[in-house]
This record gives C-alpha cells, sequence and structure tokens, in this order.
C-alpha cells in the first residue's frame, strides 16, 4: 500500500489565520475556584485602598440602588485566576500550574516573532456579581492583524475575547455578566526600523 | 456610617475635571495589588526576578491597574456609580517606587429617558518614567 503523500507544509499566513476563533487554554470554561465572597473582595479592597462601601458594608449595600452587596466590577477577572503551584513557579517563567498544552501562540514564536508586550485591555460589564455566585471564563481568539511596523519592531496584534458567566440554575444557559478583549504585539525583538 | 452622595446628570458636564489620583507605588503596593489579585508571577514580588528579566524594580500588574482606574473614577462619581465599560491602553510599566498620577475629564454626559445618565471619562495615569496607561471608562450615574 502507497504512503499518503504528507499534506503541503501550511505557510504561516494559514497557520494564524487558522488560530482565528481557536480557544486559549485546554477548551473548557476555566471555572472559578470560589464563588464570590466577602473575605475576597474585602482583601481587593484593602489592597487598592478602595473604600466604595458597596462593596464590604451591607447596610450601605442594601439601601443603595444595588439592594446588597456587590463584587468590585474590575475585579471580575480575578475570580478565575488559576490558584497556583508556588513551587517550581520561576522555573514555569511565573506560569502558575505546569501544563501540557502547547500555547496556539507559539505559531509566532517559531516564525521569530519571540517578543510579547500587552497592548490594551477592554471590559464591558453586563452587570455586578453578588455574593455566592461562581463565574466561568471561556476565551477564544478573536482576530489577529496583518503583519504591522510599530515603535518596537515588525509584529501581529493578537486579541483575545474572553466571555464571564455565571451559572443560573440546572438546565439554564449561564448568564453572561461580562466581556474582556485582551490585545497584545507579538513582535520581532530588534526588527525597529 | 454616612457615605459621600452619588453624582448625577445635574452634577455633571463635559470638560470637569476629576480630582487627581496620586498612588506612591511603594513595592509593598505592587504586591498587595497582584496578591490580591491572585497574580503570583515574579516579576511583580520578586526584584531579583524582575531584575533578571530586564527590568530595574518589580511592576504594577494589569489587574490592579484596571482596580485602580475604577477607583479613580468611583472615588470622584461615587459609591452608586455603575461601571459599564473601561478601554485601557499600555503604556511604561508601573515600577515599584513611582509614584502614579492619575488625570481625567468628563468627554461625553448622555443622559438617559429613565433620568439616569450615561457618562464617559478619559483619563491617564503617568509616572517618572512617562505614560503608564490611558483609556476611557463609562459609567452610568442614577436618577436626581
Amino acid at each position: 500500500m502507497a504512503e499518503p503523500s504528507p499534506p503541503p507544509a501550511a505557510s504561516f499566513q494559514d497557520r494564524i489565520d487558522a488560530l482565528v476563533g481557536s480557544p486559549m487554554g485546554s477548551g473548557t470554561p476555566n471555572v472559578a475556584p470560589d464563588p464570590v465572597n466577602q473575605p475576597m473582595i474585602r482583601h481587593w479592597a484593602a489592597a487598592f485602598e478602595d473604600s466604595n462601601p458597596a462593596y464590604v458594608d451591607p447596610e450601605f449595600a442594601e439601601s443603595s440602588r444595588f439592594a446588597g452587596i456587590v463584587a468590585p466590577p474590575l475585579m471580575l477577572q480575578t475570580w478565575t485566576m488559576a490558584t497556583p503551584m508556588i513551587t517550581g513557579i520561576k522555573g514555569r517563567g511565573g506560569a502558575p500550574l505546569p501544563s501540557n498544552d502547547r500555547s496556539p501562540l507559539t505559531v509566532f514564536d517559531d516564525a521569530g516573532f519571540v517578543g510579547t508586550l500587552a497592548s490594551n485591555s477592554e471590559f464591558e460589564i453586563h452587570r455586578y456579581l453578588r455574593l455566592g455566585e461562581t463565574v466561568s471564563a471561556r476565551t477564544v481568539i478573536e482576530s489577529i492583524s496583518s503583519e504591522k511596523t510599530t515603535r518596537i519592531g515588525v509584529g501581529h496584534f493578537v486579541t483575545w475575547v474572553t466571555t464571564y458567566a455565571v451559572e443560573t440554575g440546572p438546565g439554564e444557559p449561564a448568564e453572561v455578566v461580562g466581556i474582556q478583549r485582551f490585545r497584545i504585539l507579538k513582535f520581532k525583538p530588534g526588527s525597529a526600523a | 456610617m454616612s457615605h459621600r452622595r452619588t453624582l448625577t446628570l445635574a452634577d455633571v458636564s463635559v470638560g470637569d475635571a476629576l480630582p487627581e489620583l496620586v498612588i506612591d507605588m511603594m513595592a509593598t503596593v505592587v504586591v498587595a495589588g497582584a496578591i490580591a489579585t491572585r497574580d503570583f508571577m515574579p516579576v511583580h514580588h520578586d526584584r531579583d526576578y524582575a531584575n533578571a528579566q530586564g527590568s530595574p524594580e518589580i511592576f504594577m500588574n494589569i489587574l490592579s491597574d484596571t482596580a485602580y482606574c475604577s477607583r479613580f473614577v468611583t472615588d470622584w462619581a461615587g459609591p452608586e456609580a455603575i461601571v459599564r465599560s473601561l478601554k485601557i491602553r499600555l503604556g511604561g510599566p508601573a515600577y515599584a517606587n513611582t509614584t502614579l498620577t492619575y488625570t481625567g475629564s468628563v468627554t461625553t454626559v448622555d443622559a438617559l429617558d429613565s433620568g439616569e445618565a450615561d457618562v464617559e471619562v478619559t483619563f491617564q495615569a503617568v509616572n517618572e518614567y512617562g505614560q503608564h496607561v490611558s483609556g476611557t471608562m463609562v459609567i452610568n450615574l442614577p436618577a436626581g
């Protein structure tokens, strides 16, 4: 039986086109290890010295337009951050957990775009979270720009979109509570004009 | 305990400047923000690690950035202002042992039929190295 001929090598452009719509990480939703809770909110508010009573004062919150304690809106991303394995974190370049998953972005590194610079973060807050709600997050690559010449070198802007949702009940669809777009530049170091 | 009143439509006009927010970016501030947002990347708490990565100091993580942006706007607007959206563009890092100063002003005011108002604030934060972050936030103010 003849060996099947190998498929033609995909071009770099084909490979980055194929990334659009694909998940970052495992593809399964990342579920917060703990529901929205007062101790973590209090810790957050203390760290940023944010004295908003809607986050920590039940009496104020009940009488406010929120009708109860709400989580700080920009704490949204915090709930689904991975619980880290501290041992070995330096050797993993700061990655919270060991992973066998190959990042989809290695396509860029393989083509020489080894630099990474965070560029933009955008949130749409659909509603505030309440105590007891459990957040999940699903992230997919939304768009990849054509090659751009920037101040720090040539590269591609990569945008991924994370949809944050809470479960509303057995058999009910999850309710989307917020959307985050995050944009990085994958660039070739030393290629600045 | 009394709390500050939240602004309403009658209180805001395009061009109004927000009170400055000045953060003394001590290492403690950088570390407190990173851990409160559950970000354990060593560049946000370990200066030796940051130095080895080519940074002169540890620096603030992005989740802390968005936290300070919301505090800057809601400290001004009041506790019942509702954040609808935030868009930031990142500049240079907010290194420890610098001072980060947020300034901003009202750029749009939309009166809603409900009596509420959607207000856009355009802001920036700078430190000794230059621009750290710039962006816009839209908040909803309650009916007066």
